[in-house]
């Protein structure tokens, strides 16, 4: 792979280049009041940060995110959250006249997480054709995390704070501008285009860049210590010895039903098909739907096999650590914590997990 | 043009015929080819209002038309029942396994239906029937709530006639004018005329009557792997993808909907 180093004061060329092929999504920050009470480290980051058209946003506010932007970056931009999949019958199929997204700002847990919707709408007897022209179009910009949020778990599951794989572009942070990686044929054939723009990258950067990236792992593990997350090797094993656990019962004891652990998380995929008329047709709607909601698997008649909450909780985890585990081995967890900042019941499967290995194993890790 | 995987294609409603009071027959004739395996399921649209999948309850060997058995419990089947003949629905499909015919080759086969389970069941015998030289014998144990929620009242009589075929059927709850068996149906799942070593059984009914029937069977010898489950789940693309039929490492449209007991014994909550 090609590494070169892009100057700071370049990055709008770079972005402008891309944007004439692309829609071009690019980070903002949103700051945040909220301040992280860690006991033992006190000082992590809470600002948040949103994806936005580049056409659209003030050059002031894009930024270089220290971490994942808030959006569930491998679902939301590939399958949006209720979209047309089809007319009725003799109608021709639409086809994507949509220009290519470019995303930046997209993180390994992001791209952990596209393995498992690539599994689901690319894999299996047949292909979305939706997502597959979405996907396939897209140009993924990833970076490196400079820092992590106290949600964020990634490491627990040995999934690294930054990418070697599965992006087109991968920009890591220096002082005075990035090391820019080419991952992809399409990304070489761009770079080609803005060489101006790019000199290789020396040995003292790519050191450099090594050096930071083991110093964040090193922090973000004294910090993970402190939750006592088991492995991924175990995950499988626990949740299936907790299935009549009375930990899914205490745990929901706050869930008030909204929904947004499914709907924000990176890993989550399930929808429903629904139809409704519209411009004097009928048409097809995909919209996302998730197992944490009340007629999930409510069948005709009225019978539903997760009529209770901790069913439904439970349920999450089985499918996620169970049978992703078997399906496609490995878990469908990217370690983003994305599911325990928007929880207003304050449920953590950092802590569930946790506590459903304590349960089985003493001692915990 | 790669098709779209969501989108029905159109059939028309040939003929309706009535079952039961809660259950109707519909004859379907596919405007495009269509065809299925016994025990595949296909995705049935009310334009406009959705989709339900049900298990086409026909000859799989007719493919000009085919006919759907569905009873009126939700909304989709609801409004099925309120459609007349000539209506044009839409149909996706099939999807899932079926019943994999290959592995009742010289077996004594066993099916147990319950209710409107009898459908997909009907599918089975016609090509259990078709083909019925390979096949040891053919044994149907059959039981309804009442004499009048029997479906295919007309057939059943015929199907007991035919060679290697032996039939009883029962009622839950009797009345004056069925002079037949009374109690669930696993009270007539004793002194099975089959071959324990060589058999097979396939159960398909309200999740509670397989739940019992599977108790029952095991209790009389057969294996796990022996027997055959249609399993009923919520279901909504058919392909594997929507995530709402799991059972446990599996899906019930793409791995399914028919399951050997064997592959689902060790999974929580089965029968829920």
């Amino acid at each position: 792979m090609e590494t070169y180093f892009l100057k700071s004061t370049d990055i709008f060329k770079f972005y402008d280049r891309i944007a004439s092929e692309y829609e071009l999504y690019v980070p903002v920050r949103v700051k945040t009041p909220v301040k992280v009470k860690c006991e033992y480290q006190s000082h992590l980051p809470t600002d948040d940060y949103l994806l936005k058209k580049y056409s659209e946003a003030n050059k002031e506010e894009v930024c270089f995110n220290e971490y994942r932007c808030v959006e569930p970056t491998a679902r939301a931009f590939f399958t949006h959250f209720k979209e047309e999949v089809c007319d009725y019958f003799a109608h021709p199929p639409k086809e994507a006249k949509d220009k290519p997204i470019a995303l930046c700002g997209v993180k390994n847990c992001d791209i952990f997480s596209t393995r498992i919707q690539d599994f689901v709408f690319l894999g299996g007897i047949d292909e979305d054709p939706v997502y597959k022209a979405r996907r396939e179009n897209a140009l993924i910009i990833s970076g490196d995390c400079p820092n992590f949020k106290e949600a964020c778990f990634c490491r627990a599951f040995e999934i690294n704070p930054h990418c070697n794989e599965g992006f087109d572009f991968n920009f890591s942070p220096l002082t005075d501008g990035f090391l820019v990686d080419v991952g992809s044929e399409r990304a070489g054939k761009l770079a080609g285009l803005i060489k101006d723009m790019l000199v290789p990258a020396g040995f003292g950067q790519l050191s450099g860049r090594q050096a930071k990236r083991e110093t964040l792992i090193r922090q973000m593990e004294s910090h993970l210590a402190h939750h006592k997350i088991p492995r991924k090797e175990t995950l499988q094993e626990i949740v299936l010895a907790g299935y009549n656990s009375k930990i899914w019962n205490e745990e929901m004891f706050t869930c008030v039903e909204c929904g947004g652990c499914i709907f924000i998380c990176d890993t989550c995929h399930c929808f429903f098909l629904s139809d409704e008329p519209r411009d004097g047709n009928t048409k097809r709607y995909r919209a996302w739907d998730g197992c944490l909601l009340k007629n999930f698997s409510r069948v005709a008649g009225g019978a539903n096999p997760l009529k209770m909450r901790h069913m439904r909780l439970r349920n999450r985890y089985m499918k996620k650590f169970d049978f992703f585990v078997d399906n496609l081995g490995v878990q469908a967890c990217c370690g983003c914590g994305r599911c325990i900042e928007v929880c207003p019941g304050k449920i953590d499967i950092r802590h569930i997990l946790r506590k459903l290995y304590e349960e089985k194993h003493l001692p915990a890790v | 043009m790669k098709k779209n995987i969501y989108r029905p294609f159109e059939a028309v409603v040939e003929d309706i015929i009535s079952e039961t009071p809660t259950i109707k027959t519909f004859v379907f004739r596919p405007k495009e080819p269509f065809s299925f395996r016994t025990g595949q399921f296909i995705e049935l649209t009310v334009p406009g209002i959705g989709e339900a999948p049900f298990t086409p309850s026909s000859d799989p060997n007719i493919t000009e038309r085919f006919d759907v058995t569905i009873m009126k419990v939700g909304r989709v089947t609801e409004l099925l029942h309120g459609i007349t003949k000539g209506t044009t629905l839409g149909v996706r499909g099939p999807y899932g396994k079926g019943y994999p015919l290959d592995k009742f080759y010289g077996k004594d086969v066993l099916i147990v239906g319950g209710g409107v389970g009898l459908a997909p069941l009907r599918s089975l015998l016609f090509s259990l029937f078709a083909g019925i030289d390979k096949y040891n014998k053919v044994v149907l144990r059959y039981g309804s709530r009442t004499s009048g929620d029997i479906v295919y009242k007309e057939a059943i009589p015929e199907w007991a006639k035919k060679k290697k075929v032996n039939l009883v059927t029962t009622v839950d709850v009797g009345d004056p004018s069925w002079k037949g068996n009374v109690g669930l149906v696993t009270t007539i799942l004793k002194d099975l005329p089959v071959d324990l070593n060589n058999a097979v059984a396939i159960v398909c009914g309200p999740p509670i009557m397989m739940k019992f029937v599977t108790m029952k069977l095991l209790d009389l010898g057969f294996k796990p792997e022996q027997i055959y489950l249609s399993m009923e789940k919520s279901m909504s693309c058919g392909l594997g993808k929507c995530g709402h039929c799991r059972i446990g490492k599996f899906y019930a449209c793409k791995d399914g909907p028919v399951f050997t007991y064997e592959e689902l014994k060790d999974i929580h909550d089965i029968w829920d």
